[in-house]
């Protein structure tokens, strides 16, 4: 897409893996930041991690195992915290260190059956062996996840304000909210071979933590978290593949550091002395 | 000759409980307001006041018997039923930096009846500022909901179920977080709602800022309704009171 800008091939896939990766992303880390769901984007994204690693080890292609693992574990989330009559939190931990478990189980199995550099982009992700369709679907769900966005925007407003108040208004919260967590199951499986499941999260909540340090209005925020991670994580596999450095983590701890700064920096935090 | 006023909110042997609970939280509740009344909810903490209203709003699941409101069942048809309920709830607890305007939140009103996939229109804005405007917040229409005072916050949320057009309103605790100013001036306001044909219920302990007209009391206990009488706004206090101490 990209090849009359960037004629290096290599180069080219991965700026523009990671130029969707980080857009689809940053716009559901403002919902995800902002809706107190932080540790369903946790959950999912290791189940993600788990599927694929499933996948791999049966021969079978990692996206679409983690896109399966993921979407189911989204939608038994619900269910299993009403069943166990525990805090979400509890059944979503619970949940984390299964898919933790069975990811490392499956990663230490192939380790042995020479699938290692399968594992360890499992792991960290690698944006330099990426196929031009996985770029595409991508790109595909990057779309999907905008116009729903722009679809259903007074309904996601209102529910990232307040589920309950949103409910009593008379909005059919419960379909945008599912809507919600199937985006965020279908972006998590199909970044994982960019940026890693070890990795991922930090795409799902750094870009909108670090426009909350800058932003009071969440429109303002749906603007400047793509931006942000778009710039950082172009920028991360530019330098990466430039300086032959691992991408994923690289990005990921220029994104940590951007976050520090953010914070030091933000207005939000300045304190008003008027004396008179 | 007119036909009697039909009921805007009905219900009818209606048994709610949460779940794991070990009786239903409200029993047997029979209950029938027209459009136009002004009724306070009273009764001890616990006595099942808030969850009335959440029955009402169909927010609860409902074991046994009906409700209804303006026509529609709460149970099966919770959404539109919704859309005609204004309901002001008792906590919430906004971060100072909550990234929603007074503006925007207002608005949010009428998103349900604005229906997907469509804009607010001009009168929608129309109504917006009307109930900004009514409730004295024209200055802070910009301003973050975070930054505002308690009462500040709860006056948004008043104004929000204001722009939704309702025609049941239902309050818990508005009083809770307001001066003695403001609590006259919301009162008088919950009056002209009132008059103007909104059925109005709220839950209160505060009994010392209810309007001059008549008023419908409600007082609970245990899940049930004790009292069910018309009263003057001063002899509500002592109706509850009574009523709680000799159940």
């Amino acid at each position: 897409m990209l090849e009359f800008l960037i004629p290096n091939n290599v180069l080219c896939h991965a700026v523009e893996a990671m130029l969707f990766a980080s857009l689809g992303c940053a716009l559901l880390s403002v919902l995800i930041t902002q809706m107190n769901i932080s540790s369903i984007g946790f959950t999912m994204s290791h189940a993600a991690f788990a599927g694929g690693a499933v996948g791999a080890f049966l021969g079978f292609a990692i996206i679409p195992s983690a896109i399966v693992i993921s979407i189911l574990t989204a939608f038994l989330m619900g269910p299993l915290s009403d069943r166990t009559r525990m805090h979400t939190d509890t059944t979503l931990g619970v949940l984390f260190g299964t898919m933790m478990a069975v990811a490392i189980f499956f990663i230490a199995l192939m380790q042995g059956t020479g699938k290692g550099f399968e594992a360890s982009s499992l792991l960290y992700g690698n944006v330099i062996s990426l196929y031009r369709e996985e770029i595409y679907a991508l790109a595909l769900i990057t779309i999907l996840i905008i116009v729903f966005l722009i679809a259903f925007y007074k309904e996601i407003t209102a529910i990232v304000f307040h589920k309950r108040i949103a409910e009593i208004t008379g909005i059919k919260v419960r379909p945008i909210y599912y809507g919600i967590l199937f985006l965020i199951s279908l972006m998590v499986a199909i970044s994982i071979p960019i940026v890693g499941g070890l990795l991922l999260y930090i795409w799902l909540v750094t870009p909108a933590a670090i426009a909350y340090q800058f932003c009071n209005t969440i429109k303002r925020m749906f603007i400047m978290a793509p931006l942000i991670a778009i710039i950082i994580s172009v920028t991360g596999a530019v330098c990466g593949i430039m300086y032959s450095l691992p991408v994923g983590p690289l990005t990921a701890v220029v994104f940590s550091a951007v976050f520090v700064g953010s914070v030091a920096i933000s207005p939000k935090r300045k304190v008003v002395f008027h004396k008179h | 000759m007119t036909g009697e006023t039909k009921n805007v909110i009905l219900l009818n042997q209606v048994y709610t409980t949460y779940e794991g609970a070990d009786l239903p939280v409200i029993q047997d509740v029979s209950l029938q307001i027209k459009p136009g009344e002004f009724v306070v909810i009273g009764g001890p903490n616990g006595a099942g006041k808030t969850t009335l209203l959440e029955t009402i709003v169909g927010l609860l699941p409902v074991v046994n018997g009906s409700v209804q409101v303006c026509g529609h069942d709460v149970v099966r048809d919770g959404c539109a039923a919704r859309k005609k309920i204004g309901y002001v709830i008792q906590n919430y607890d906004f971060h100072p930096f909550t990234p929603f305007t007074v503006e925007e939140i207002v608005l949010m009103g009428r998103y349900g009846k604005i229906g997907w996939l469509k804009r607010h229109s001009e009168y929608d804005l129309d109504k917006v500022t009307t109930a900004i405007d009514n409730l004295g917040l024209t200055l802070m229409r910009h301003n973050q909901i975070g930054k505002l005072s308690g009462g500040q916050q709860q006056k948004v949320l008043i104004a929000q179920n204001l722009a939704k057009e309702p025609e049941v309103l239902l309050l818990d605790e508005p009083f809770s977080n307001l001066d003695m100013i403001t609590r006259e001036e919301v009162s008088n306001l919950l009056c002209e709602i009132a008059d103007a044909g909104i059925a109005v219920l709220i839950v209160s302990h505060a009994f010392d800022a209810l309007p001059n007209r008549t008023i419908r009391v409600l007082v609970m206990q245990n899940g049930k309704i004790i009292l069910n009488q018309q009263s003057d706004p001063s002899d509500v206090e002592s109706l509850v009171r009574t009523a709680s101490v000799a159940a």
